[in-house]
C-alpha cells in the first residue's frame, strides 16, 4: 500500500465544526479529506465521491453515527467504517462492532498519532480488499478464456473463485 | 425487685441524708436489693460525690445543711451527662405547694418520710423502668442519627459522582479538539522552523542582493527573540501535552467512578486479586521500604468484577504506601462471614485527623499538592464497592496509622 502515492480519500463526520477543523489539520498531509457536519451531508458526499474510509462521531442530532454507517453500508459497501465516540456511548459502539458494521472505534479524546496510524491501517485494509477483488475478477476472466480454449479444470476453478467473490460481497454488506 | 433493679448491671445509687439513722436504714434497704450504694451526709458532699462517680439514681433529703436537696437537684440538672439521672426527693413536707416546688426544681418523684419499704421498692422500680426506657431511646436515636449520616454521605457521593461524570462527558469534545490541535500545531510549528532554518542558511547570499531586507529581518528576529522561540516552543508544546494528558486522566477516572458496568463479572478468590495488585505495586513497595503482610487463611471466593476490585485494592494500597515511612508495615487481613468477604487494610503510617478522615471518600478531596493527586482514588473505591453492594469505611489515628475496612457480599446483585 505504501507504494501507492495517492492520498486515500476519507470522509470525516462530526456535528462540531471545531472537531472537523482540528482533524483536517492533523490528517491533511496523509489523506484526501472530505468533511460533513451531519449524516445527510455525509451520505450526499458518499454519492458523489469514492470514499475509502468513513469516520463518524456517534452522537449527532437527527442521525447518529451508527445509523449513518448502516446507510453507508448499502450505499458505499466497500468503504471501511469507523466510529469515534465519547465514553458514554461505548456500549452502542460495541454492539455495532459485534454486528460487523465497524472496522474500528476510536475513543474521544483520541491520541493523534494513534489516530493517524489507525486510519492508515483502515486505508490499507481498503486497498487490500480492492486488490483481492481485482485479483479475483482477473482470475475469473482468465478462467473464462481458459474454458473457451478447452481446459478441463478451468470451469471448476472459476466456480471456486466466483464463490470466493460472493463470500466477500456477503461480508462487506 | 432484686431482678428488676439489677438485671443488667448493678445500678449505682447516691443517697444524701443528714440524719444518720435514716441514712443507715436507707443504705441497708438498698443494699438488700443488690444496689451499689454511695452515701453522703449533706448536699455539699453529695455534689462532690456526684461529680466523681456515675450515678443513675439519686435519693436525697430536702432539708440538709450547706447545700439542701433542692439545690443539689438543680445542680444535677444543670450538669451535662450522657445519660439521664432519676432523682427521688425524700421529704417530711406534704403540702401540694411544696411538692410542686420540688418537681419544678427537677425531682422526678418524692417520698414522704419515714419511708415505707414497699413504697420505696415500687418507687425505685418505677425509676429503673424510666431509666431503662430513656437509655433505649437514646441508643435508638444514636443509631438513627448514624444511619442518617451514612445515608446522606452515600447519597452525596453518588450525586457528586453522577454530576462529575456528566461534566466529564461534556468536556470530552473540547478536550478532544484542543489536544488534537496541539498535536497539529506542534507539527506545523516544527515545519515552520525547518523552513526558517532553510531561509537562514541562505542569509549571506540574500544580504548581498538586498542588505535592507536582511537588516529588517535581523531587527525582527531580535525584537521577537527568535533563538528563544526556536529553543522553547517545542518544550512548551510538550508541557501542554502533559497537562492535557492529566485532564484526560481525570475525565477517564470520573468515567470509571460513575460507569462501572462495563467490567466483566467472574467468581474468583479475593486473595488472588490482592496478590496480583501487590505484584503490580511491588517496585513501589520496595522503593518505599515498607513491609506488606497478607493474611488469608480462609481463601474465600467471591462473585465480583475483578478488574474493578483490582482498582479498589490498588488505590487503597497506593494510599497506604504513600502514608508510610521506611520501616512501616501494611497488614492485609482477609476474613469472611456467611454472606460477606471482609478485607481490612491496616498501615502503621502517618494517619490523619478527624477532619481529613471525614472527607476521604469525597471526589476531588486530596491532601496532596495540586497536580499530584486527583482526589478521585478513594471516591472511585467507594463507587466500586457500592456497586458491588458492599461497604467501605476507615478509622485513623494521627501518627499511628490508618485502617480501611471493606465488606463485599459473596453473591452481589451487580447492576448491569
Amino acid at each position: 500500500m505504501s507504494a501507492e502515492t495517492e492520498k486515500p480519500p476519507i470522509l470525516l463526520v462530526d456535528d462540531e465544526p471545531e472537531i472537523l477543523a482540528s482533524l483536517k489539520g492533523l490528517l491533511r498531509r496523509e489523506f484526501t479529506l472530505h468533511t460533513a457536519q451531519s449524516g445527510a451531508e455525509a451520505l450526499e458526499i458518499l454519492r458523489q465521491h469514492k470514499i475509502h474510509v468513513i469516520m463518524t462521531d456517534q452522537r449527532m442530532p437527527e442521525m447518529t453515527g451508527s445509523e449513518l454507517l448502516s446507510h453507508a453500508q448499502t450505499q458505499s459497501a466497500d468503504s471501511i467504517r469507523m466510529i469515534f465516540t465519547g465514553y458514554a456511548d461505548i456500549k452502542a459502539v460495541i454492539d455495532a462492532v459485534n454486528n460487523g458494521r465497524l472496522y474500528r472505534y476510536i475513543t474521544k479524546p483520541w491520541d493523534p498519532d494513534e489516530l493517524i496510524e489507525t486510519l492508515q491501517q483502515a486505508a490499507d485494509e481498503y486497498a487490500r480488499r480492492q486488490r483481492r477483488r481485482d485479483l479475483l475478477s482477473d482470475l475469473v476472466e482468465y478462467f473464462d478464456d481458459a474454458t473457451e480454449s478447452g481446459k478441463q479444470d478451468a470451469s471448476l476453478l472459476r466456480a471456486r473463485v466466483q464463490n470466493e467473490i460472493e463470500l466477500d460481497d456477503a461480508t462487506l454488506s | 425487685m432484686h431482678d428488676e433493679v439489677s438485671a443488667e448491671r448493678r445500678m449505682k445509687v447516691l443517697v444524701a441524708e443528714d440524719s444518720s439513722v435514716m441514712r443507715m436504714l436507707l443504705i441497708a434497704q438498698l443494699r438488700g436489693w443488690d444496689l451499689d450504694v454511695v452515701s453522703a451526709v449533706d448536699g455539699a458532699e453529695a455534689w462532690e460525690l456526684f461529680k466523681e462517680h456515675e450515678f443513675s439514681l439519686v435519693l436525697t433529703d430536702w432539708i440538709m445543711p450547706n447545700v439542701d436537696g433542692l439545690e443539689l437537684i438543680r445542680r444535677i440538672r444543670n450538669y451535662t451527662l450522657p445519660h439521664y439521672v432519676y432523682v427521688i426527693l425524700l421529704t417530711a413536707k406534704t403540702d401540694t405547694e411544696d411538692l410542686v416546688h420540688a418537681m419544678d426544681a427537677g425531682a422526678d418523684d418524692f417520698l414522704v418520710k419515714p419511708c415505707d419499704t414497699q413504697e420505696l421498692r415500687v418507687r425505685l422500680r418505677e425509676g429503673t423502668r424510666i431509666l431503662k426506657l430513656e437509655s433505649t431511646l437514646a441508643e435508638q436515636n444514636l443509631a438513627i442519627r448514624d444511619a442518617q449520616a451514612a445515608l446522606v454521605q452515600s447519597e452525596r457521593l453518588a450525586s457528586v459522582g453522577q454530576l462529575a461524570a456528566g461534566m466529564a462527558h461534556e468536556i470530552n469534545n473540547p478536550i478532544a479538539f484542543v489536544s488534537n490541535n496541539l498535536a497539529v500545531l506542534r507539527r506545523d510549528v516544527d515545519s515552520l522552523m525547518q523552513i526558517i532554518s532553510a531561509y537562514r542558511e541562505c542569509r549571506d547570499d540574500l544580504s548581498r542582493v538586498d542588505a535592507d531586507a536582511i537588516a529588517r529581518i535581523d531587527r525582527l528576529e531580535q525584537e521577537h527573540d527568535l533563538p528563544w522561540i526556536m529553543e522553547n516552543t517545542l518544550p512548551m508544546f510538550q508541557s501542554s501535552k502533559d497537562g492535557l494528558k492529566r485532564v484526560r486522566d481525570i475525565v477517564s477516572n470520573l468515567r470509571d467512578f460513575a460507569r462501572l458496568d462495563e467490567a466483566v463479572q467472574d467468581k474468583i478468590l479475593i486473595g488472588d486479586t490482592i496478590r496480583s495488585t501487590l505484584a503490580i505495586l511491588n517496585h513501589v513497595i520496595d522503593e518505599a521500604q515498607v513491609s506488606v503482610v497478607l493474611n488469608d487463611p480462609d481463601k474465600p471466593p467471591i462473585v465480583c468484577r475483578p478488574a474493578s476490585l483490582n482498582q479498589v485494592f490498588h488505590n487503597v494500597l497506593t494510599n497506604a504506601i504513600q502514608a508510610c515511612q521506611p520501616g512501616d508495615k501494611i497488614t492485609i487481613n482477609v476474613g469472611q462471614t456467611d454472606e460477606s468477604v471482609l478485607v481490612d487494610i491496616c498501615d502503621t503510617g502517618a494517619g490523619m485527623d478527624e477532619s481529613v478522615l471525614a472527607r476521604i471518600f469525597e471526589p476531588f478531596f486530596t491532601t496532596r499538592p495540586i497536580g499530584q493527586g486527583t482526589g478521585l482514588g478513594l471516591a472511585l473505591c467507594f463507587g466500586i464497592v457500592r456497586d458491588h453492594g458492599g461497604e467501605i469505611s476507615a478509622t485513623s489515628q494521627l501518627g499511628e496509622g490508618t485502617t480501611i475496612y471493606i465488606r463485599l457480599p459473596k453473591q452481589p446483585q451487580l447492576a448491569s
